[in-house]
């Protein structure tokens, strides 16, 4: 991470406080592709996600004075983004989807071989993760969209480490028996 | 090391430890297959399109932020009371304050012109026959009736009606003070015949002002303004003519005026009385009130 000199994220937050729209656009510039990817894949369409980084960018043109430097500006402006997220998306569509059809541990006889067949024969595997429970959708997005070290993906979370790794292994186990499901009846 | 392949397969493990996954990689067949199945995560998670506009989006947050302003936050109390108040002195009817003025001179102008006469009333006597059935009949009218044109409106907000009932009796019952003091202290001023001083001559009216506007309180919330305004006018008339006409040395007359005094007992059965009032206030409707929304 740059060190706090004249183009960092923290210089840059800091024009923003100051009311400096150009900054803003820079920073934007900067997480764009990792941001919106992130939103995407939490909010499962283009058109949310495009909602929910508005949000977020205001929130952080109007928050940017109450950043304390204590974290990266990174997981500060992910976490901003999550609880845009949550906020637009909470109680949108009833209960987590597919929580009881998709087994939660990952002995369930699905390994990697599988899910790579499962690929390479055109399966949907992006389905399965849209049919994901939310915080395994968010473990992933994190890792995988938002490219976050799995460090900084704690942090966002506020979770240890050990539980986002312990996430992600369950999360591609869910995936991989959900595809092995859908390969059963052809 | 399978613990490493995810943040592999992500390209965020650092430069060090990358190297190490990928010498192992090369002699590890199982690794080799796990690493395939997070690469498979990986592609398919990856989002389906461009991020948006960086001047677009910039603009639409720049628009929304000058439009919508802050965030709502709940009004502070302080505020919110500050601002009640002018609110609530639009809703009172003018006739209230012009009419309260109106009876107050009238009591001055007796109390003038009997000066001029051969055999003089006190002023003491005419403020506290006049300022205490002035107020009764302003707090009456305070408690929200249905021929109030925002009866409906006030009971459909969300401040409560206990509180607006407090903000409409300190504004009626605070006027109607100052318009007896204000008399007080012209005719005190003066110097009227038969004048005391500013204090006796307060002192003759505020207690039974105190005590017939609670009374009148307490009936209005209960049944409504116009009970009120004859259960006080009835009341007074009975401390009139005990005071004037009955005139007995003894028996109930007197303890009548010694009741409309103002002391310490009578003062403190007037808190009392409003306390009473205000908390029936937020019990239910006075018989004539009528609710937001009707039962069906």
């Amino acid at each position: 991470m740059a060190r706090p000199g004249a183009g960092s994220d923290e210089a840059l937050l800091r024009s923003i406080a100051a009311g400096d729209a150009a900054a803003l656009a820079r920073l934007y510039e900067r997480y764009a592709g990792a941001l919106f990817g992130y939103l995407h894949r939490l909010a499962g369409d283009r058109m949310t996600a495009e909602e929910i980084l508005q949000d977020t960018m205001l929130a952080v043109w109007r928050s940017a004075s109450a950043f304390e430097g204590r974290a990266k500006v990174t997981t500060w402006l992910f976490g901003v983004a999550r609880r845009q997220a949550h906020n637009r998306l909470r109680g949108r569509s009833g209960p987590e989807p597919a929580a009881a059809e998709l087994p939660d541990r990952p002995d369930q006889g699905a390994g990697p071989e599988e899910l790579a067949i499962a690929a390479a024969g055109g399966t949907p595997v992006a389905a399965a993760i849209d049919l994901l429970p939310g915080h395994h959708r968010d473990v992933i997005a994190l890792v995988f969209v938002a490219g976050l070290p799995l460090a900084d993906v704690a942090e966002v979370l506020e979770i240890p480490v050990g539980t986002v790794k312990s996430r992600l292994f369950h999360a591609r186990a869910a995936v991989a028996a959900a595809l092995t499901a859908q390969e059963v009846p052809e | 090391m399978k613990e490493l392949l995810p943040a592999y397969a992500a390209g965020t493990l650092p430069a060090a430890e990358r190297d190490r996954v990928r010498a192992h990689l090369a002699g590890c067949p199982r690794c080799r297959a796990d690493l395939a199945a997070w690469q498979v995560i990986a592609r398919a998670a990856a989002p389906a399109g461009p991020a948006p506009d960086p001047a677009r989006l910039v603009r639409a947050v720049l628009t929304r932020s000058a439009l919508g302003g802050r965030p709502a936050h709940p009004p502070r109390r302080l505020r919110h009371l500050a601002a009640l108040v002018p609110a609530e002195a639009r809703l009172i009817r003018p006739a209230v304050p012009v009419a309260s003025t109106l009876v107050m001179l009238l009591g001055v102008a007796i109390v003038v012109v009997q000066a001029a006469a051969a055999a003089p009333v006190g002023a003491a006597q005419v403020l506290a026959l006049v300022a205490p059935i002035v107020a009764a009949a302003g707090v009456a009218g305070t408690y929200r009736s249905g021929r109030d044109p925002a009866a409906e409106i006030v009971a459909a907000t969300p401040t409560s009606g206990r509180l607006l009932l407090l903000v409409r009796i300190a504004l009626v019952a605070g006027y109607d003070l100052v318009l007896a003091l204000a008399a007080s202290a012209g005719l005190a001023a003066a110097g009227a015949a038969g004048t005391a001083s500013l204090n006796a001559l307060v002192g003759a009216w505020l207690g039974p002002m105190a005590l017939l506007s609670s009374l009148s309180l307490l009936i209005a919330v209960r049944f409504g303004p116009d009970v009120a305004l004859g259960v006080a006018a009835a009341v007074w008339a009975v401390r009139v003519l005990a005071g004037g006409v009955l005139v007995g040395d003894d028996g109930p007359a007197r303890f009548i005026v010694q009741a409309w005094a103002t002391t310490g007992p009578v003062l403190a059965a007037s808190a009392a009385v409003t306390v009473a009032a205000v908390i029936l206030a937020g019990r239910g409707e006075p018989g004539t009130g009528r609710r937001a929304t009707h039962p069906m």
